[in-house]
């Protein structure tokens, strides 16, 4: 019985394709003087952990997987609007974090919860820093998903906010152990129903400006700012940012499409001089977070950010630390790491994103601070 | 090694194929090469899984040596077949069910005020269930005088360890391909349909099962689901398990058909069913193929009156709940279907479902397909219960967190593929026959799904299949 010429295609083209991306992956490697990661099967022992990395290396590394993804991306998400793991798209172009909004609505994982485990080193902290004479205030930042449940799905009734059981649970822990907490949830939403500009940015998972100095005013309220006029002014400084959301989907392709946001940052300057704001390690004010203090901070256009605007606000420059994503730990591993941050502070504001209570990936342990010289009253 | 990875696709399965076609067209070292290559697509994994299979292939060879020995009294066949079956399914407790023996045990004790056993931290061997399940049907059938014994032990190996069905099956009798063991011949046209029915199994588990599984794993996962999201949450489920599982049979049978095998067809359109002991008929057809003659019919069968009937079929169902994991949930899920098929046989040919139009009974069947389902999906038997409550619309009322949920939920991406899958559980194609014959415009379709699945698996994070735990 003869082969039908369909059958030959079918095989020549399936052949084809696999061998030839190997062909190709392998000539690329070699025009580049990169050593193929196949070889790595022959070089190290078969170990679980070797295997896994080999494997994730030649996917990572394929040069024909790393030409079609960005296409592939983009055509799923401005095709079938999916923004993959990471991206959940919402409604008026507004893109979510996806962690962000599993964090809202699914169960805790089957370990439990790490709220516990929060308090507990929030409690270390505090009891650390009380020990040296100096005030902790907590400040956990909302999820834009919480703030804008009613975009993320056209069912959506604005203006409502979103309470994750979580974010109450700690909030009410913070509380009851006396621990200042400066509540964020309630103040987005009673900004968002007196309407309010937009409070979180359209394609990033921070804020705004207008977010960011609802939160600088709660936080000096806290702290009791001196009323009257400040040292500082601000000059506007429109930047235009392309979201960390767009930016995680990888594709040219979807960057283009989306474009970027004009964000109406404001500068924060020396009255007088006009000089670019700068911190105070000697301040008695030390501020420690997360990407929500980088932003606009480090970032473009630089001096716009939660710290400027809150030594705006307090009339008097602050020290900051900064660690992008891992307000949790790392920035208190930093801080143990640079003891002399602490000399002379009377206050700690800790600001950290509200999702960490789930996800940080280092865990929540309560760390002890090196010893300092007590403050002198 | 998982067959919608990019180590198997173009390096594993081109170095294989193409070593395997450069031996001579004999058995005997194609099937030492397959035997090698299928150790080293299970090692992958672990390389110490590879010792618990080659006992498990030791223990059942020896056994079936000992059974087909010329002369063999039958009381020494029986003490190899018993040793066999005991070792055997001793390794597979001791793997799968230990940690949950003794959790349970545990419950037990504490209940009556006693202090527990240590709880062992026991790796599950990937496709332990279904490698145990094979050897097994080989001692067995070789007892029954029902398949020849194996002619080496390379060959008894090979066809354990054969690395196309060997995680998630289908469930190959030694019988069935004992003559393909001794001798096979692959031409063009076989090697092309196992092609297309690789490929069209491929663009299920890509295209449809892992973008519909997003919205199962938001449903399941939620801590407050509304009514539509339950339900929504379990028809996708219902589709991802679906075409996850049939994807990967697809696979299996169309890479056997380029090595030159012909496995058994796994599914058979089983949504289509329009009853449960049709569903059964359809579904994971290996499996319940292997309770039925393994176990259903020496347990008597529906032999031995109305009781006894009702007894094995709640008995097959529980340990085929069971098969699946060690979880109250997968025994809750075997009640189910063992109570569902109680009912039918009680209930006889009842004249008002005959009644019914087919599309009607059909319905019926799958929404109570899909109350299985939740069982099967629930992490606990509480959040199987919750589940259920939310379907019937009692749940927590719904609050802000309810539309970040439905947009997760009701995405396009997740919708669209859902879409594509009901349409295909309308059509009356059906894969396995669909690609037996290969004309212009199958290879085609094939081949252009085929190209888009890579794509799609390049953009797509780590996607195991559902059946792997078993």
């Amino acid at each position: 019985m003869s082969t039908h010429p369909a059958s030959r295609f079918a095989v020549a083209a399936f052949a084809a394709v696999i061998a030839g991306v190997p062909v190709v992956d392998g000539t690329v490697d070699l025009a580049r003087r990169v050593r193929p990661p196949v070889a790595d099967l022959f070089t190290q022992p078969p170990t679980q952990a070797n295997l896994r990395a080999t494997e994730h290396a030649m996917e990572e590394g394929s040069a024909v997987a790393r030409a079609v993804r960005p296409w592939m991306l983009a055509a799923r998400f401005l095709g079938l609007r999916d923004g993959g793991d990471k991206v959940l798209r919402g409604r008026g172009g507004w893109l979510f974090y996806r962690p962000g909004a599993e964090y809202l609505t699914a169960r805790p994982p089957a370990g439990g919860s790490m709220v516990n485990d929060a308090l507990a080193a929030v409690r270390g902290f505090r009891d650390e820093l009380d020990a040296r004479g100096i005030r902790l205030m907590v400040v956990p930042v909302p999820n834009k998903e919480s703030v804008y449940p009613d975009r993320t799905f056209r069912g959506g009734r604005p203006p409502a906010g979103a309470l994750a059981p979580e974010t109450a649970a700690f909030l009410s822990g913070c509380r009851r152990a006396g621990i200042p907490v400066v509540d964020l949830f309630a103040e987005f939403r009673i900004a968002r129903a007196a309407g309010a500009p937009d409070l979180y940015l359209a394609t990033d998972s921070h804020w705004t400006p207008a977010g960011l100095r609802i939160a600088v005013g709660e936080v000096a309220r806290h702290l009791r700012a001196p009323a009257g006029p400040s040292a500082y002014a601000v000059l506007p400084a429109p930047v235009r940012r392309t979201g960390d959301l767009v930016r995680m989907l990888q594709s040219p392709a979807i960057e283009a499409a989306v474009g970027a946001e004009v964000v109406a940052c404001e500068r924060v300057v020396r009255a007088e001089s006009g000089a670019p704001y700068a911190d105070d390690p000697a301040s008695d004010v030390l501020v420690i977070g997360d990407s929500f203090l980088r932003i606009y901070e480090t970032d473009e256009p630089g001096g716009a950010g939660f710290i400027a605007h809150l030594a705006r606000a307090l009339g008097r420059p602050v020290a900051s630390l900064v660690n992008d994503g891992g307000g949790a730990t790392l920035v208190r591993q930093d801080l143990v790491r640079r003891p002399r941050l602490l000399e002379g502070k009377r206050v700690v504001v800790w600001a950290f994103v509200e999702r960490d209570l789930r996800l940080a990936a280092e865990g929540w342990p309560v760390l002890a601070l090196p010893d300092l010289p007590r403050r002198i009253e | 090694m998982v067959f919608t990875s990019h180590i198997f696709v173009f390096y594993f399965l081109p170095l294989t194929l193409a070593v395997y076609y450069l031996l001579p067209d004999r058995t005997g070292p194609r099937n030492a090469w397959l035997l090698v290559a299928s150790y080293v697509f299970y090692g992958w994994w672990n390389p110490w899984f590879t010792a618990l299979m080659l006992a498990v292939t030791a223990i059942n060879h020896a056994g079936g040596t000992v059974i087909a020995r010329p002369g063999a009294a039958e009381r020494s066949r029986k003490a190899a077949l018993v040793l066999a079956v005991a070792s055997s399914l001793g390794l597979l407790v001791f793997f799968k069910y230990a940690g949950f023996l003794q959790v349970n045990l545990n419950h037990l004790l504490g209940a009556f005020g006693a202090d527990g056993v240590r709880v062992w931290s026991i790796v599950l061997p990937v496709g332990i269930s279904f490698y145990v399940f094979q050897a097994l049907s080989y001692t067995v059938d070789v007892y029954r005088r029902e398949a020849p014994p194996a002619r080496t032990f390379a060959d008894f190996a090979c066809y354990i360890a054969l690395f196309p069905q060997m995680i998630a099956g289908p469930i190959v009798r030694y019988g069935s391909v004992a003559l393909a063991l001794r001798e096979r011949h692959c031409g063009v046209s076989l090697f092309a349909s196992g092609t297309v029915l690789f490929m069209l199994g491929f663009a299920k588990k890509v295209l449809l099962a892992n973008p519909i599984g997003g919205a199962a794993d938001a449903a399941f996962g939620a801590a407050a689901p509304g009514a539509g999201v339950a339900w929504a949450g379990v028809v996708a489920y219902a589709l991802q398990i679906y075409f996850d599982f049939s994807g990967y049979s697809d696979m299996a049978v169309g890479l056997g058909r380029m090595f030159g095998f012909e496995f058994i067809k796994n599914f058979d359109a089983p949504y289509r069913a329009d009853s449960i002991a049709d569903f059964w008929r359809r579904w994971h057809i290996s499996l319940s193929t292997f309770l039925r003659d393994y176990l259903y019919i020496p347990l008597g069968g529906n032999r031995r009156g109305p009781v006894r009937t009702y007894a094995n079929l709640a008995i097959v169902m529980l340990l085929g709940g069971l098969w699946h994991g060690a979880n109250w949930t997968f025994v809750a899920w075997g009640a189910y279907h063992g109570i569902l098929l109680i009912a039918e046989r009680a209930a006889g040919r009842a004249p008002a479902w005959r009644a019914l139009p087919r599309p009607l009974r059909v319905a019926a069947t799958f929404v109570l397909v899909l109350g299985s389902w939740v069982w099967f999906r629930a992490e606990t038997l509480a959040d199987a219960a919750a589940y259920f409550t939310a379907m019937a619309g009692c749940g927590v009322p719904a609050d802000a967190r309810s539309a970040v949920l439905a947009a997760q939920v009701f995405e396009p991406g997740r919708l669209v593929p859902m879409a594509v899958a009901g349409l295909l559980l309308i059509s009356r194609r059906q894969a396995h026959e669909w690609s037996a014959a290969v004309t212009w415009p199958k290879a085609l379709v094939a081949f252009a799904v085929f190209l888009v699945a890579l794509a799609a698996m390049a953009a797509q994070a780590f996607n195991p299949f559902l059946y792997f735990q078993f």
